[in-house]
């Protein structure tokens, strides 16, 4: 699943850390986050739009390979 | 699926880490001891003292909340316990193989519930390592 968490970071001139103390969780899954390497529940994926105030499906978007 | 309470697995604090690290080289002081004090114990004693230990040792590493209990370390440690059952019947399936081959039965006295249980935590352990460092890896 490809997302454009670092795209909308940059927006809003936000860090991974700013990111991941919004939504309480660590820096680290942020960063497998953005990287592809996790992904991340309704609910985290919910909170990280509500946090860039924009639809999840902005954000996330599915893969062939999904 | 809401959590029920009989499902819930209560996490021990961090601080049970240095307790859990404890575990691993007192087993080996003891056997240590017990052979300079001539208690005349059993090899296979021994080695069962060993594997008790550190199996504790390594279950409750396992057992342990880590600083940042987010959902991907949850979702790393659900994985780490299935991944640990797999690995753990292979394992066993590989050893009982050698030992038909070697000796024509597959039973052998090296199994133990102190075995078994020392590999599973093992395998478990090395599993959510595993996942925590490929996530750390190439981190920008």
């Amino acid at each position: 699943m490809k997302n454009s968490i670092k795209v909308e970071r940059a927006k809003l001139n936000l860090t991974q850390q700013d990111l991941a103390d919004l939504i309480s969780v660590s820096r680290q899954t942020i960063n497998s986050i953005e990287a592809g390497k996790y992904v991340p529940s309704t609910v985290l994926a919910l909170k990280i739009a509500q946090v860039f105030k924009v639809p999840m499906e902005e954000i996330f978007e599915l893969e062939e390979s999904d | 699926m809401k959590e029920k309470s009989i499902l819930t697995v209560p996490l021990l604090s961090p601080a049970w880490k240095k307790i859990a690290f404890l575990f691993f080289p007192l087993p080996v002081i003891l056997v240590i001891g017990m052979a300079i004090a001539q208690m005349d114990i059993d090899p296979n004693e021994g080695a069962e003292i060993i594997y008790g230990f550190w199996a504790i040792g390594f279950a409750m590493l396992n057992l342990t909340k880590e600083k940042d209990e987010d959902e991907m370390i949850k979702s790393f440690r659900l994985q780490a316990f299935q991944t640990g059952f797999y690995w753990l019947i292979w394992g066993l399936g590989a050893i009982m193989l050698i030992n038909y081959y070697r000796f024509g039965n597959i039973s052998s006295e090296i199994f133990s519930a102190y075995l078994v249980l020392f590999l599973l935590n093992a395998y478990i352990y090395g599993a959510f390592q595993y996942q925590k460092y490929m996530a750390a890896k190439d981190i920008k």
